[in-house]
């Protein structure tokens, strides 16, 4: 399979991936003098998750870069247009957005109730698209899958659709790493 | 013997399936029992899939250190079997269950507790473990296949 202009991180809760995943980002950007772009998949419902946004983007922007932040819950690919090939983008984190994604119906009811395989591939479109239309994409996700399944339907659905998709990156991302304890492993390099 | 661990839908079955084609898979998904004596099969080459299904089971059946213990016999019973032939193999696939937060029920502890032991076993005793990660394997020890 051809490969795409993809890396792609992983790690568990405070592994250290999403610094990680600046830092490839802003060396990408200096090495070719882009311009940064952070897609945030989280909604800031709360408090909380409006305070660590927040924080996210002042260390961000006090790491001496300028980002321009984009907050995409869902239909990633809707916003692909507005970049170009002097940008790079990083993407955090796939786990949200497919939460998102696949339990949008259910906490809106007026949201339209898809299949697995349509949010499957609404999601890889997105990618693709994002991926098509910059210089570098960088993805994070989560290591969510080294425990028992739960055995109901929806969370075997997001757990199976997660795997697949992290398979299908890794089979077209030119790296992919995984993150422990603040240290990248490279696993693909390609 | 080849040990093959990872978390869920990481793609081990597909890897195995493209490193072993002439196999034959004894599946605890489809809910065969654990293989205690490989002699009854005919074929030389076997794949034991979702063994932590099997240590489930035996975690409730029994204590962890009996469970440990009836498993290291089968593992070396694997291994002799292995012995008699050098186009003998056993691959075992086991899901890795162990990385989330220490399960409430005393069950389900039981039942990581002894997958995490089996599997340390397993490595020791084979020669060449891998892990698979979304599709991609990494060696953890010994090579060739």
């Amino acid at each position: 399979m051809e490969t795409a202009s993809i890396t792609f991180i992983t790690g568990g809760v405070r592994s250290g991936k999403s610094s990680f995943a600046e830092r490839v980002a802003l060396n990408k950007a200096m090495e070719i003098g882009g311009a940064l772009h952070y897609i945030a998949t989280s909604e800031s419902f709360d408090g909380e998750m409006k305070e660590r946004i927040a924080l996210h983007r002042k260390d961000r922007n006090e790491s001496g870069s300028s980002w321009k932040t984009w907050e995409q819950a869902t239909n990633i690919g809707s916003v692909a247009f507005q970049f170009h090939e002097n940008d790079v983008l990083l993407l955090d984190c796939l786990t949200t957005l497919l939460s998102n994604e696949l339990f949008a119906h259910e906490l809106d009811k007026s949201k339209p109730l898809l299949h697995k395989e349509e949010v499957f591939h609404h999601i890889w479109t997105g990618i693709k698209m994002l991926a098509n239309n910059c210089n570098h994409l960088v993805l994070v996700s989560n290591e969510v899958l080294s425990d028992p399944i739960p055995q109901n339907e929806q969370m075997m659905s997001y757990c199976q659709l997660l795997g697949n998709l992290h398979k299908q990156i890794t089979s077209i991302a030119k790296q992919a790493y995984v993150v422990e304890a603040g240290i990248p492993l490279l696993m693909k390099e390609g | 013997m080849h040990f093959i661990t990872g978390g869920a839908f990481n793609g081990k079955r597909a890897w195995v399936n493209k490193n072993y084609q002439e196999a034959e898979w004894i599946s605890a998904y489809k809910g065969e029992l654990l293989l205690e004596n490989p002699a009854i099969l005919q074929s030389s080459k076997i794949v034991l899939e979702g063994v932590e299904l099997w240590t489930k089971e035996l975690s409730a059946k029994m204590t962890i250190n009996q469970a440990r213990e009836y498993l290291k016999k089968v593992i070396e019973d694997w291994l002799e079997w292995e012995s008699l032939s050098s186009d003998r193999k056993i691959i075992v696939i086991g899901t890795d269950i162990m990385k989330g937060i220490v399960p409430v029920e005393k069950e389900n502890r039981n039942w990581r507790d002894l997958t995490g032991w089996f599997y340390q076993d397993l490595s020791l005793r084979c020669e060449r473990v891998d892990l698979i990660w979304y599709g991609i394997n990494r060696t953890l020890k010994g090579s060739g296949l």
